[in-house]
């Protein structure tokens, strides 16, 4: 049985005491591979901002397995949050994964320096490390900011739709990459993506939101081609909320 | 080139002035790189005016309490201009920047109108000054004559501290305006470091507007750090190139200035628009000469 390092326990979460969805209650063990899935607007982004930190909870509790010492979330946002007037480099990008690690004012040590390319090679991209992150395209994007994610140390890898807008070669080389660094390094990875095949492929746990309804289970209980069809059903006539 | 040798002689009249020019031009750009980074070029435009509305007030103040000025010498004089338009800055860049966190209305009309409403108050209240007419009204406007050695001392004091502060803390600085999110889940106290780089964007605004007037602080923050960008390849030759740009544009300008007669401030923004227009150019001719050399081997 894997270590579980977060409990969410009933969770509700939204934006300016609005609650978005409520009811939410999974956990993320280590070397656990979970997948949020849901239509646009169900509130996978904000549960994922919730989990970070980054948002308050409305209700319920986020607890962690350590209470004395802080879970490190390396979280990869999706590559079109970056304005490209910033001339850095896909290698100084990375390198701010470690920012964490070093404190104000000191100069980052070459050890970290080393352990940034090291993260930039795991995920096959060490070779544009002096190139332009601006000018990479969306795949190396994603998986520079993957290799900036590692370069924290996390316990949680936290990836908000890391697929989006990348080519299928491409998303299937960020997807395999993310599922063999989760069982080698032995670190819960957390998605929101809208790749059912991924999914299905290497999800152990999925979490799908659907209007304020939240869904938990095994790829093979959840993305059943039955269940499936009923809830596109139910996304094609949203007027009709059905039972699921 | 007599006037350059004249100018470069340790003996120039005018060698404060000259000193306190290249020192702002270096050292504006190095806070305008993060005024074009985080997209606030119209705080740029605002800010320096608010500034020189916090001098006009602070300068009115002791004439609205029956003090007498001119009784005292230029050092506190200077002094107080300075509290003024310290003051208004940081409260100025605070509050905008508070107000854009929270995300409601119009930025750039809360700019603007900031922007016309300082502009206005401080040409009212230097118009009912009677101080306003001896000077203080040409340093507004960019006149750079009468710098005195403890003003030279201050200029050069505070813009090496704030050169101090974005070197050692430069990449918290870059961190939380490049990936507020990340800095977040970094543990990184992001109001602090926000509140740090306003308070150094306010001092050398303030620095600059006292020295060289609100137009020409505003040329030196912004024009210096697009031109950079044009050419540069990443974020060291992006803030070199600007601080460089803006040193030199600085020394031309009055060598220019002081060969023609010209103001000082003006002379130089009018250099910096000409140049940046130059090497708009020039960056568009590289770039579409790269295209094609590279299209001829493919």
């Amino acid at each position: 049985m894997n270590e579980t390092l977060i409990t969410l326990d009933n969770l509700s979460i939204g934006y300016n005491n609005q609650a978005v969805l409520s009811g939410i209650s999974f956990a993320l063990v280590r070397a656990g591979f979970t997948a949020i899935v849901g239509t646009n607007g169900s509130g996978k982004s904000t549960l994922l901002k919730t989990i970070l930190g980054l948002l308050p909870p409305l209700g319920g509790r986020i607890s962690t397995a350590s209470q004395s010492a802080r879970l490190i979330f390396g979280y990869v946002p999706q590559f079109t949050h970056f304005d490209s007037i910033y001339l850095l480099s896909a290698f100084e990008v990375a390198l701010m994964g470690t920012y964490g690690r070093v404190r104000p004012g000191f100069f980052i040590p070459h050890s970290e320096r080393d352990f940034t390319h090291e993260c930039l090679s795991a995920v096959g991209v060490d070779e544009l490390a002096r190139k332009r992150f601006a000018e990479l395209s969306g795949g190396q994007k994603q998986r520079v900011l993957i290799a900036r994610a590692l370069a924290t140390r996390p316990d949680v890898l936290v990836l908000d739709e890391p697929t989006a807008g990348v080519d299928r070669g491409a998303t299937h080389a960020v997807m395999e990459h993310l599922s063999r660094i989760c069982e080698e390094v032995k670190i819960s990875v957390l998605l929101v993506t809208h790749d059912f095949a991924a999914v299905r492929q290497h999800a152990g746990q999925v979490v799908w939101l659907y209007e304020s309804d939240v869904f938990v289970g095994s790829a093979q209980e959840l993305l059943t081609p039955e269940l499936m069809a009923k809830m596109f059903e139910r996304v094609s006539t949203p007027g009709d909320r059905g039972i699921y | 080139m007599e006037t350059l040798r004249q100018i470069l002689s340790p003996d120039f009249l005018l060698r404060n002035s000259i000193y306190t020019s290249v020192i702002i031009g270096f050292s504006c750009p190095l806070v305008g790189v993060f005024f074009v980074m985080r997209r606030l070029v119209f705080m740029g435009v605002a800010l320096p005016q608010i500034s020189s509305t916090g001098v006009a007030i602070a300068l009115s103040l002791p004439m609205w309490l029956g003090f007498n000025l001119a009784s005292h010498g230029s050092n506190s004089v200077h002094t107080l201009a300075f509290i003024g338009s310290i003051t208004f800055t940081l409260t100025a860049i605070l509050v905008l920047a508070f107000l854009e966190r929270r995300g409601h209305g119009h930025p750039d009309g809360r700019l603007g109108t900031a922007y016309v409403m300082a502009a206005s108050l401080s040409i009212l209240l230097l118009s009912k000054n009677p101080y306003g007419e001896i000077g203080w009204l040409d340093m507004l406007k960019g006149d750079i004559i009468a710098i005195s050695n403890f003003d030279l001392v201050l200029t050069a004091a505070t813009l090496t501290l704030v050169l101090a502060a974005l070197g050692l803390f430069h990449k918290e600085l870059l961190l939380v305006s490049f990936d507020r999110e990340l800095a977040i889940i970094l543990g990184k106290n992001v109001v602090f470091w926000d509140i740090l780089l306003y308070l150094l964007i306010g001092l050398t605004v303030s620095m600059a507007v006292l020295s060289i007037g609100p137009l020409t602080a505003f040329g030196f923050l912004l024009i210096p750090a697009l031109m950079a960008h044009l050419f540069a390849h990443n974020m060291r030759q992006f803030t070199v190139l600007a601080s460089l740009t803006g040193g030199v544009v600085a020394f031309l300008g009055f060598w220019l200035a002081y060969q023609y007669d010209f103001p000082v401030g003006p002379t130089d923004v009018v250099v910096l628009g000409v140049l940046y227009a130059i090497a708009w150019i020039a960056a568009r001719w590289l770039s579409d000469f790269t295209a094609s050399s590279n299209s001829k081997w493919l």
